[in-house]
């Protein structure tokens, strides 16, 4: 049998060897077998010299090119042994993917802070800045200089917090104070106005202390913001200009606004504003008692008696001032059925905002 | 304040709908409350005839009654009055009705007869008070008509929210006058003037004021020989529908007219006052003597202090001014005079009065917000009036009327152009006369259109100012017709400052950090702080409340710990065992001599229990069992300080560093201060069990609270960029073992300072204490990483420094490699 004919069989049986090896490692021995130092294919070609110069060539060519061809069938039967076992193994590593997925979880914020930072940002939007002040305050500052008569009922020690004063000596016997928590975020209208020239617009939100007990509709300790714009031309129109853009903003572009008149010591003319029921669209539920408007918001033009109290000329200025409760807009914007929740710090509460 | 519509429309018409009314009412200052339908409450209650009347077979005071009410089958009705015969007509409740009471009206058995319904008094059908028996109707009234519409009972009354401001519309004809201003239509106010007899007033009452700036009128008159009696029906249901509960026919009246005017009226009786030294009946109005005692018309026995404003006799005390009557002059059975009184009380005195003796009345209430002085006279006559009708009384002529100061007239100047720029309107002047001239003020139109001068009724105390007019010219003309405009100011510029900027950054890497913002009181049990163990700095004071809702919460918070710990006790008894709160809040403090205390905002941080609940990710661990595996490790110290590290890094913070501190609420060994470029800044640790006892918490519990003032201070805002390394780093291992005194960051501050330019970071990687290590002693093994700016180092340019470094830092700390 000649050299030739040797190759040719030696390759078609590798061929069929490598087509009928199942796993990298047979595939090695059959490269190993043929290829390998001690292959076959390598000692026919290492006895290359002891052929006659008239055959070497010859088999020399097809040596290689049997060579070649075991190679790139080496490689195929590789490549596709390696493709069958990858989707073995990531047919293997299927998951239910069903199961819970793993992070760590953010916290929430405050639905309080979050409904106090939504209306700060309208109001920053509209050019305000934001302020801020003391929760112990001065009489003067809390009621006084917001133009409430001596003898106005909400000075009462019934219905305000008040401190002990450190500083003057015969209070401290009798126990009457000048000193007391803040029962709206007003004050820090009369301490920007007496720190800074108009134009003025500042948002001022904050704690605030009211002698409640703590009841499903109450709390001793609850959130207002405060707005105050004080600057030439100031009018009427602009105070109901700015709280109609706020409700919107604030409860949907669908609602509407109404202001009826009432009375507060520091505004006149003042204002409660209504804004439209969400849930019965203003046709009246029982969300809305049956009036078809939610009660938000307290405002009015700024009395001339408190621009008195900070020096203001009131026949160059005017300005107008708002409020509203912070707890409440989240009362009726998420339907909170006991304030309390607000701050008892319970994770199952706090954990849904 | 309540009105009734039905009394209302006698005084003016009023032509729309209750709902329209309510709208043109709240849209104009008046808030309607609620609203009231009187005698739809008596839907089923018709008028009856007796037709027959036996005794119960069973019962000796029921009676079995045969009624007609105006249908096919006459109804058995069993009944237990006794003021009836056979052919009375009662107004009769049939199956299925309800009482103004609550009581059902159904098919009832008793003592064996089924009846079909109730025989009715008035008490049971909220007609006064009469319950003694039936209330028999007159003779004509037609059998099966609807009791209600037979006694035309059906009203609206709606229930008001008067503003202080407007104590004029505390009355009917307040409220008259202010619908027919914003309803545009006009109205009549009654008034009367009695027929008068017999001896002058002048002869039989003295009348002095003590305090005459706590009194600046005071009326009386004298009626004679009065009847007391019930009054007449049309009075009763007017009153009624106010509110107020029918007594007798003088002090009816003297209610209906404080309804009906806004006048306060008392009626004493003439024979209880007592004399003067000439015998005439006299009457003093004074300040309360210290000591003195006075029982009210309410059979209460009250203290009086000089704060007090009382009418007194020679003898003493007879009635709280504006307050209530007393009983020793009390109009009776017996009564036959009466002085009537009408007065005008200062309003801080009746408050004083009315507050301290927490006896609030309709006459107190009105004299608090104020009541026209001019309105006497005309309340007396219309009473006197009323009662020499009602009550058969004998008007004495005149009537004393004592006036210190005499009432001046003002008026107010207003300003068109004012008004419009106000308001942003352009009204023409005609509209602001017409608003002004309905509300009932004077006008005078001068300067061409631009000017008015507007005279105020003593019934307007409220307007004093401009401003309190262009307040009227707005409300009646209507909020909702000014433009909707904003404000067109150039020089604003809005926006959150740099330290509020910084705090809603810090709130949100503490949300970041997985932990949840919380509120918590600022007031807070004084015992907290030794609860906590904590000591006040020398000097500092807690801020003590004077008046607290509780013990509980009398002090405000120095820390937010007390809070927070409660809230972790909130939710484990609950059952929630994993807690993650921060809040960002105000703590106080104060010292002697201060006015207004410290004010500081604080951030604070807990955790307790683990990160979260079971999950299936959680690697078993067969020594500790399933349960305990499942639940992953418990949060610990170094849960919070992995906090505070990413707060640290994110304010750009870097020269900080942790210092073991002895921190008495929290475990020894496991409490640390923050320090910032060598100031403590706060504190972090795991809560010492004895506290967490304190406030009924479950450990582990980590908190930790830093100034946010401190935090914000330090903050970097702009770090400018570094180079990302280009070229790769070569990094060794390395286990020292020392001291267990010796801190972590002591080390890693020698290795970082001995480790040259190319040392790039030191990491720990390991502490490990055991087999191999030395009591008292820990392996910690860092990982060092050396780097070069422009090559790539090999092994052989970094060893050897690196093992000198290694040495100069075990030589110094007294360590030794680990091999
Ligand atoms: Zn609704």
């Amino acid at each position: 049998m000649s050299t030739i004919d040797e190759l040719n069989d030696m390759r078609t049986k590798a061929l069929t060897e490598i087509a009928a090896a199942g796993d990298g490692a047979s595939l090695e021995t059959v490269r190993v077998a043929y290829l390998g130092k001690k292959g076959e294919l390598t000692a026919i070609l290492r006895g290359l010299g002891s052929l006659s110069a008239q055959e070497r060539p010859i088999v020399g060519k097809t040596s290689n090119e049997v060579r070649q061809e075991l190679e790139a069938a080496l490689d195929g039967r590789r490549r596709d042994l390696e493709h069958v076992e990858l989707e073995a193994k990531v047919s293997a590593d299927a998951v239910d993917v069903t199961l819970p997925g793993r992070g760590r979880v953010p916290g929430r914020e405050h639905l309080i802070e979050m409904i106090t930072r939504q209306v700060v940002e309208v109001f920053i939007g509209l050019g305000y800045r934001i302020v801020e002040g003391p929760q112990v305050e001065l009489d003067y500052y809390n009621f006084t200089a917001l133009n409430h008569p001596p003898a106005h009922p909400a000075r009462a020690a019934t219905d305000t917090f008040y401190v002990r004063d450190l500083e003057a000596g015969d209070a401290r016997t009798t126990g009457e104070s000048d000193v007391l928590l803040r029962t709206h975020t007003s004050p820090v209208q009369v301490r920007v106005m007496e720190n800074e020239e108009p134009p003025i617009y500042v948002l001022a939100p904050g704690k605030v202390f009211r002698r409640d007990i703590a009841d499903p509709s109450h709390l001793p300790q609850f959130t207002q913001v405060e707005g105050l714009v004080v600057d030439e031309g100031i009018t009427f129109g602009d105070l109901k200009g700015t709280l109609d853009y706020f409700c919107k903003e604030m409860f949907g572009h669908d609602r509407k606004t109404r202001f009826r008149p009432h009375f507060f010591p520091f505004t006149e003319p003042s204002a409660e504003v209504d804004v439209s029921c969400g849930i019965c669209g203003g046709d009246g539920c029982r969300f809305c008692k049956y009036t078809g408007w939610l009660e938000i918001l307290g405002c009015g033009m700024v009395d001339p008696n408190v621009f008195g109290y900070v020096d203001i000329d009131t026949e160059r200025f005017s300005g107008f001032a708002f409020g509203m409760g912070v707890e409440r807009i989240a009362a009726l914007k998420y339907n909170i059925p006991d304030l309390r929740m607000l701050v008892e710090g319970d994770m199952r509460f706090l954990r849904q905002f | 304040m309540r009105i009734s519509l039905k009394w209302m429309k006698t005084l003016l018409d009023i032509d729309m709908s209750i709902d329209e009314l309510k709208d043109r009412l709240d849209l104009t200052g008046t808030a309607v409350e609620t609203v009231i339908t009187i005698g739809e409450a008596l839907d089923g209650v018709v008028v009856g005839q007796i037709v027959a009347k036996e005794s119960h077979p069973d019962a000796d005071k029921l009676w079995v009654t045969t009624v007609d009410v105006g249908s096919d089958a006459l109804l058995t009705i069993v009944c237990g009055a006794q003021n009836f015969e056979t052919g009375d007509k009662v107004p009769v409740a049939t199956v299925g009705s309800t009482l103004p009471n609550g009581m059902e009206i159904k098919k009832a058995k008793l003592r064996g007869v089924v009846s079909m319904g109730m025989n009715c008094s008035a008490a049971e059908l909220g007609m006064g008070s009469d319950q003694s028996g039936l209330l028999i109707l007159p003779p004509d009234a037609p059998v099966g008509v609807p009791f209600a519409e037979y006694k035309d009972l059906t009203d609206t009354v709606l229930e008001l929210e008067i503003t202080p401001n407007r104590p004029d519309c505390l009355s009917v004809v307040g409220m008259a006058r202010e619908m027919a201003a914003v309803l545009g239509t006009t109205f009549e106010i009654p008034s009367g003037f009695p027929d008068e007899t017999g001896e002058p007033i002048a002869d039989s009452l003295r009348v002095d004021i003590l305090d005459p700036e706590l009194c600046s009128r005071y009326t009386a008159r004298l009626i004679r020989n009065v009847k007391i009696g019930p009054s007449p029906d049309w009075l009763v249901e007017r009153i009624v529908a106010l509110g107020q509960r029918p007594v007798n026919n003088v002090v009816d009246i003297t209610n209906y007219v404080m309804f009906e005017l806004g006048q306060p009226l008392h009626a004493f009786d003439a024979a209880t006052l007592g004399r003067d030294s000439e015998g005439v009946s006299h009457i003093i109005v004074r300040r309360a003597g210290a000591g003195e005692r006075l029982t009210t018309l309410d059979g209460q026995d009250r203290p009086l202090d000089p704060g007090m404003l009382i009418i007194a006799d020679p003898n003493g005390p007879v009635g709280l001014a504006g307050v209530m009557g007393g009983e020793n002059t009390e109009v009776s059975e017996e009564t036959v005079d009466i002085i009537l009184e009408a007065a005008s009380f200062d309003q801080v005195v009746t408050s004083h009065t009315s507050r301290s003796l927490a006896l609030i009345s309709e006459a107190s209430m009105r004299f608090e917000r104020g009541v026209d002085p001019m309105g006497c006279i005309a309340a007396q006559n219309r009473a006197a009036q009323l009662m020499a009708e009602y009550c058969g009384g004998l008007v004495a002529p005149g009537l004393v009327d004592v006036c210190p100061e005499p009432i001046q007239d003002r008026s107010l100047e207003l300003r068109r152009s004012r008004v419009n720029r106000m308001l942003g309107t352009q009204l023409p002047a005609q509209d602001i006369e017409t608003v002004l001239r309905a509300l009932g003020l004077g006008v005078e139109v001068h300067d061409g259109d631009d000017s008015f001068s507007v005279d105020i009724p003593s019934f307007r105390p409220d307007l004093t100012r401009e401003i309190d007019l262009i307040e009227e010219v707005l409300r009646v003309w209507g909020m909702d017709r000014v433009p909707s405009t904003l404000p067109g100011g150039r020089e604003r510029i809005g926006g959150l400052d740099s330290g509020q900027r910084w705090r809603e950054r810090i709130a949100a890497t503490m949300r970041a950090a997985g932990l949840n913002e919380t509120i918590t009181y600022a007031f807070v049990d004084p015992g907290d702080l030794g609860r906590l163990s904590w000591e006040l700095d020398d000097g500092e004071l807690l801020v003590e409340l004077l008046n607290p809702m509780s013990e509980e919460q009398a002090v405000l918070r120095r820390t937010l710990a007390p809070g927070l710990l409660r809230a972790v006790s909130y939710n484990q008894r609950r059952g929630v065992e994993n807690v993650h709160l921060y809040e960002l809040g105000r703590v106080f403090s104060t010292s002697e001599g201060r006015k207004l205390p410290r004010e500081r905002d604080v951030v604070a941080g807990l955790l307790a229990g683990r990160w979260h609940a079971p999950t299936w990710h959680d690697p078993r661990s067969k020594d500790k069992g399933v349960d305990a595996a499942l639940r992953g490790p418990q949060l610990n110290f170094f849960d919070g300080k992995g906090i505070v590290e990413i707060l640290l890094e994110d304010l750009g913070i870097s020269r900080w560093s942790t210092r073991s501190a002895d921190v008495p609420w929290l475990q020894p060994g496991r409490a640390a201060e923050i320090v910032v470029r060598g100031q403590s800044v706060g504190w972090l640790g795991e809560v010492h069990p004895r506290v967490l006892e304190q406030f009924e918490a479950q450990a582990p519990v980590v908190m930790f609270e830093l100034q946010l003032a401190a935090l914000i201070k330090a903050a970097v805002a702009i770090r400018p960029s570094t180079d990302v390394p280009r070229f790769p780093a070569i990094s060794f291992d390395v286990a020292l073992v020392v001291d267990e005194a010796v801190t972590a960051e002591s080390v890693e501050q020698s290795l970082s300072k001995a480790g040259g330019k190319l040392l790039e970071s030191v990491r720990l990687f390991d502490v490990y204490r055991g087999a191999g290590i030395p009591e008292g002693k820990k392996s910690l093994a860092f990982a060092l990483s050396y780097r070069a700016e422009d090559r790539t180092l090999t092994d052989e340019e970094v060893r050897p420094a690196h093992d000198r470094a290694i040495r100069k830092v075990s030589a110094s700390l007294g360590a030794e490699l680990r091999s």
